[in-house]
């Protein structure tokens, strides 16, 4: 009974059978960033193979747990957060993955779990509009300084790793003393702020936010300050306390095609992909070997080479208390 | 009297009576993909993460929660009330106006309608931002010195949702404002009533079911809304189709989810039966 109405459930939701037999469907966030997975991850795959690989987004976990449930699996390999990845691996929702297909010898162990490879690793980063202000702020403490930076600045709104970090490291805690996260401490600093936050809901927002100047400074994913100043904004990025966080690929229980979505991976992990994916994005590989493939200049601004002062958020810790941080998170942003 | 009122009630049946059978199609579908749903999302509510209603005594019991219901009632209301007021004087107009050229004004109102809403709630943020198009403007024009903050906040919200709703509040209105005897007015003038009089006592209160049922319309719909509120409001005045939202989505919690979702919807209901108890709009026609 529960099955069929979760079935009733997810064909309303128009996610049903959007694959035939010969397709998979890999899902990602959209955006400049999906865009580079079809190009250099997808496309190639598909021109490989039997397989054709088609696109779906964004991703939804919401949308994955009922595919899951109802047995009724449409997405095949899904780009999803490293604290949820390892969480949707204990709760049962996740394919283990086949290890004889994907060679995790070469990829980067911090993001590897049973239930899942990195797909890229990321730095949460401060974000300067140089035009919009004489001083740009060089640090999580000068970025939750309102009275030396007076004016707006944007922070990512969703519960996950990156924020609460930020605010212990302006408030003086140790970077090799973060965990475990010191929540109360984190909100009193955040209250100091939080008259000046705009939330950012999207990479494509926080672009715009940063762009306009609406909020001339702010907490960012690097990849999206990278494809800002492509554009010609002129964007300053201070990497002092860089804090690292991964995407992570996982397959749904239940795929029906697992084979196919192990060689996905593969593909998708494997050096030459990872490099032209980090090439474009300004996102860092997760293949050891990537590196070695990648115009020296170009990689400086991957966040893998800004290791000096990096702090890498504890994807196990955050994943132990996802829910638990979730809930006081939105609770003290609808204060 | 009492004769007339008999037929009209037996008429009234028989329409009711043989039109049954089409609506079985609006039926079947609106059980299978609202009712059907609904239950499970009932049933979900009271049985995850274990059986019992503990996601309601944690939803009712926590002052978040209760601050977030009530936002969402407040900026509910408070378009209802921008909408009504702003699209009061528009929909007297176009009922006025030659044919020719209501029917232009009216294109204009719909094809609003049919601009893509995420397109149109990004517009508003472009144009309501501190570096927007409206602050600037009336920052070059002298009339303020600093940006006014008219996004990210109450206001942005109200501003991008009335527009929204507007023409759900013009459409039935000029329906109603049409249908008054435009020699009931005259009766006015005759019997010495002056504009504003005649206005006050005579055509609006025959226009209140038109704003019963417009206004009606838009506060249930302004109280599920989410894309607008998302972007143009700020966290403090999150509205509860967003908590649902993150309960679902940010935090797998459909239990609690579930919970959030039915009781804005009973609360909806109640003020619906309410309304209708004290504003029937066929009573009062």
């Amino acid at each position: 009974m529960k099955h069929m109405i979760i079935a009733v459930l997810t064909t309303a939701f128009g996610f049903a059978g959007q694959a035939s037999a010969a397709d998979m469907v890999f899902t990602s966030w959209g955006g400049t960033t999906q865009d580079a997975q079809k190009q250099y991850w997808a496309d190639p795959f598909t021109s490989t193979g039997s397989t054709n690989v088609t696109q779906d987004g964004p991703t939804d976990y919401g949308k994955l747990k009922a595919m899951v449930e109802s047995n009724n699996v449409a997405w095949d390999v899904v780009d999803v957060e490293g604290d949820y990845a390892v969480q949707a691996g204990k709760a049962g929702l996740l394919e283990k993955l086949d290890f004889s297909v994907i060679d995790k010898t070469k990829l980067d162990p911090r993001f590897v779990t049973d239930y899942s490879v990195g797909s890229f690793y990321y730095s949460f980063v401060i974000g300067c509009n140089k035009n919009a202000v004489n001083a740009c702020p060089k640090t999580w403490a000068d970025l939750f300084d309102s009275k030396k930076f007076p004016g707006k600045r944007s922070f990512y709104k969703w519960s996950a790793p990156g924020v609460i970090e930020a605010a212990l490291l302006a408030d003086g805690v140790a970077a090799n003393k973060l965990y475990p996260l010191d929540l109360d401490r984190a909100f009193k600093k955040l209250d100091t702020i939080k008259s000046d936050i705009v939330w950012w809901d999207n990479g494509a927002q926080s672009q715009q936010l940063l762009a306009s100047a609406e909020t001339p400074f702010g907490s960012f994913w690097n990849g999206r300050l990278t494809a800002l100043a492509k554009t010609g904004v002129s964007v300053e990025t201070s990497w002092t306390n860089n804090i690292t966080a991964a995407d992570a690929l996982v397959v749904p229980k239940g795929t029906k095609n697992k084979d196919a979505a192990m060689k996905f991976i593969a593909n998708a992990t494997s050096n030459k992909a990872q490099a032209d994916f980090a090439a474009t994005t300004g996102y860092a590989p997760i293949n050891v070997d990537s590196p070695k493939l990648m115009d020296a200049e170009l990689r400086k601004s991957l966040p893998d080479v800004q290791a000096d002062t990096q702090v890498n958020a504890d994807m196990a810790y955050w994943a132990a208390r996802r829910d638990e941080i979730g809930k006081r998170w939105y609770a003290w942003q609808a204060k | 009297m009492f004769l007339s009122a008999t037929v009209i009630d037996r008429q009234r049946k028989t329409r009711r009576d043989g039109s049954f059978g089409y609506v079985v199609p609006a039926l079947v579908l609106i059980s299978l993909f609202f009712v059907v749903p609904v239950l499970m999302l009932l049933m979900r509510s009271v049985l995850e993460p274990v059986t019992g209603l503990q996601n309601y005594a944690e939803l009712l019991g926590s002052t978040t929660y209760l601050r977030i219901f009530m936002n969402t009632f407040i900026v509910a209301g408070l378009v209802t009330a921008v909408s009504v007021s702003i699209g009061y004087p528009v929909a007297w107009l176009l009922a006025i106006m030659p044919e020719r050229w209501s029917r232009l004004v009216l294109a204009i109102i719909i094809l609003s309608m049919w601009t893509n809403l995420l397109a149109r709630t990004y517009a508003w943020m472009v144009l309501l931002q501190r570096t927007g198009v409206v602050n600037k403007t009336l920052m070059s024009l002298g009339i303020i010195d600093q940006p006014l903050a008219l996004v990210n906040n109450l206001v942005g919200v109200t501003i991008g949702m009335t527009y929204i709703m507007l023409p759900f509040v013009i459409l039935p209105l000029i329906g109603v404002i049409k249908s008054i005897d435009p020699s009931v007015l005259r009766a006015a003038a005759l019997c010495g009533a002056n504009k504003r009089q005649s206005f006050v006592r005579v055509l609006f209160p025959l226009s209140l079911p038109g704003i019963a049922a417009g206004a009606l319309m838009v506060f249930v719909m302004s109280l599920g809304y989410y894309v607008t509120p998302a972007l143009l409001g700020g966290t403090s005045n999150m509205m509860l189709a967003e908590l649902v939202a993150q309960f679902v989505q940010s935090l797998v919690d459909w239990g609690m989810g579930g919970a959030a979702a039915l009781i804005l919807l009973i609360v909806t209901l109640v003020l619906y039966a309410v309304q209708l108890k004290f504003f029937n709009p066929s009573r009062a026609r």
